[in-house]
């Protein structure tokens, strides 16, 4: 087996050591880190989040897996940017005010850097106006987490402030989490609804290959 | 019957004399909507009750005791109070040392945690259980006189492990280190047998042992991680339950399915709170298992309660006696806490419902 496709299965076991070892070789190999990066850790994470979908995977192999991509992106990170190479977008991601549940917020930004995304984790208990104010040119998708019920206007609140700011037609917005339906983020007027970690970062993906 | 007779009727997959009416949780604001007509001068309804003065607190005792007195409910649940020590603002720290942040609802969330790493363990010396913290317990006893069944929620080991160690933590470690995450298990197992006792010394009539494993899609960690870490303690504990003579519901938010039939087999007696959009489908939990598990729950709390029309409330119990109340084994109650955002009128329709079409034998 070649070393991208050693290197994407053991992410996908989330073996943390071995892929480590694996992008250090691949490195003196002179394999090209966005090679790296698109044949090895993104096809990694793809077949992660294929698993969690089909009920293969649960959220602690995840975890395993995105602590593995982390271990390597610290390694690929310098290089990256010394290569010039760009993120497939940019997301804005939190949990709405008053929701002070992060675990899902953390898979979705988990999977979102597995896509190649360079993500900006805003944390918990995020106000609209918090929102607001980290939406700048660069930022193509902004990712709203709610939990609970109780919550849940705070979504309808974000989104209101974007618009009143300017700012709703240059970003897409997505919505996901617990109490979250395909009906709220209707209702709601968001541009997409992940069911969960992975399909959200599929959600977001397709987002990116529309408007811009 | 009077509803304690309602209740372990139920739970004895018998017909009581009408479908028993339960609240497995219920909020400050509801509370207080609730019951204003009938009690004079409660706390503002946006209040959280770690902000209410001692005698606003003994106000909302009483009101909580009313709820369940003039709507005719059958069951009680109780928790621990007492084992929480306000730290700042925002922030309480329990007996474990796990501190837990209060959101703008009051709703505690753990967010520090005394025991990530194996070596915190030295040292550490977990709680005991005390007798004072199990007040609502004997308030409870003492006001309803047998007249009602009274629960006691019990966290069980997955959440209680994971309050200690950090959720992520404690999923990394089920790879990382097995013999920490049973050393865990095993010290909220001790703790949880010796509550037993002073519960069974109290007279509590039904235990729930309330272990949230699963989201709305899937359960939170794999089947086979469940039965090798979570489910043989809270087997252990059914287990001694049992054997004092209490009935066992198992409470878990979310999609239950996957873990389903190890579930059946560790021998609960009941099931709760069979959330619909986590597709814990009444009807399909019935036909899977009705035989074997009484089944505590269903009517929508998170659009149906807050959004819909007492009419469609309504028919969503009926809907529910249908599906489910043959033959006993159905206990309704809300699909979750009845949270700040439920509407009293709602919460009113799904108590009357319950009376006028629950009686047996069923005519709908």
């Amino acid at each position: 087996m070649d070393l991208l496709s050693q290197l994407v299965e053991q992410i996908c076991l989330g073996q943390q050591d071995r892929v480590r070892e694996l992008v250090r070789e691949a490195i003196e190999q002179d394999i090209a880190v966005t090679r790296i990066l698109s044949q090895g850790l993104i096809p990694g994470m793809d077949r992660v989040g294929e698993k969690f979908q089909t009920g293969e995977y649960f959220i602690p192999n995840m975890l395993l897996a995105a602590r593995a991509m982390k271990g390597a992106l610290e390694i690929l990170r310098p290089l990256l940017a010394e290569s010039g190479a760009k993120a497939v977008g940019k997301v804005v991601i939190g949990t709405v005010k008053g929701d002070l549940h992060d675990i899902g917020k953390n898979l979705v930004r988990m999977m979102l850097e597995g896509k190649g995304f360079e993500v900006l984790d805003l944390g918990m208990d995020v106000s609209p106006e918090t929102f607001v104010k980290a939406v700048d040119d660069s930022v193509d998708i902004v990712g709203l987490s709610c939990l609970l019920s109780t919550t849940a206007p705070f979504i309808r609140d974000t989104i209101v402030a974007l618009d009143k700011a300017g700012l709703r037609d240059r970003v897409k917005v997505m919505v996901g989490g617990g109490m979250v339906t395909q009906k709220l983020a209707d209702d709601v007027g968001a541009d997409a609804y992940g069911q969960d970690a992975a399909l959200g970062a599929v959600k977001a993906l397709e987002l990116m290959g529309g408007a811009r | 019957m009077n509803g304690k007779e309602r209740i372990l009727t139920a739970l004895s997959h018998r017909e009581p004399d009408r479908v028993p009416l339960y609240i497995h949780a219920i909020n400050e604001k509801p509370i207080i909507l609730l019951t204003r007509d009938l009690i004079p001068d409660l706390p503002d309804p946006e209040k959280t009750f770690y902000d209410m003065t001692d005698g606003e607190k003994f106000k909302m005792l009483e009101a909580l005791f009313v709820v369940h007195e003039h709507y005719g409910v059958d069951g009680f649940t109780a928790l621990e109070f007492g084992h929480e020590q306000r730290i700042g603002p925002e922030e309480v720290r329990d007996g474990w040392g796990v501190v837990y942040q209060l959101n703008r609802f009051g709703l505690p969330v753990a967010r520090r945690h005394p025991l990530p790493e194996r070596g915190d363990l030295k040292g550490y010396r977990p709680p005991a259980p005390q007798k004072e913290n199990l007040l609502l317990l004997l308030a409870a006893k003492a006001r309803f006189q047998d007249q009602k069944a009274v629960f006691w929620m019990m966290r069980g080991t997955f959440v209680l492990s994971w309050r200690l160690c950090g959720m992520e933590n404690l999923m990394l470690k089920m790879f990382d280190d097995p013999d920490f995450v049973h050393r865990i298990a095993q010290m909220t197992f001790d703790y949880n047998v010796q509550m037993l006792d002073l519960l069974v010394e109290a007279g509590l009539d039904v235990l729930i042992i309330e272990d949230d494993i699963a989201d709305k899609n899937f359960p939170l960690i794999s089947p086979d991680q469940f039965k090798e870490f979570i489910n043989p303690y809270n087997r252990r504990l059914v287990e001694a339950a049992h054997k004092k003579g209490l009935k066992v519901i198992r409470h878990s938010d979310g999609n239950l399915w996957p873990l389903l039939d190890i579930l059946l087999d560790t021998g609960y007696d009941g099931l709760n709170p069979l959330e619909p959009q986590a597709g814990m489908d009444l009807k399909r939990v019935k036909d899977y298992c009705g035989d074997r598990l009484c089944l505590l729950g269903n009517i929508d709390c998170i659009e149906l309660l807050p959004e819909g029309s007492p009419d469609e409330v309504r028919a969503a119990v009926r809907q529910a006696i249908l599906d489910a109340g043959q033959g006993g084994g159905l206990i309704i109650c809300s699909s979750n806490s009845l949270h700040p955002g439920v509407k009293p009128e709602n919460c009113r329709a799904m108590f009357q419902a319950v009376h006028e079409y629950g009686q047996y034998p069923l005519r709908l």
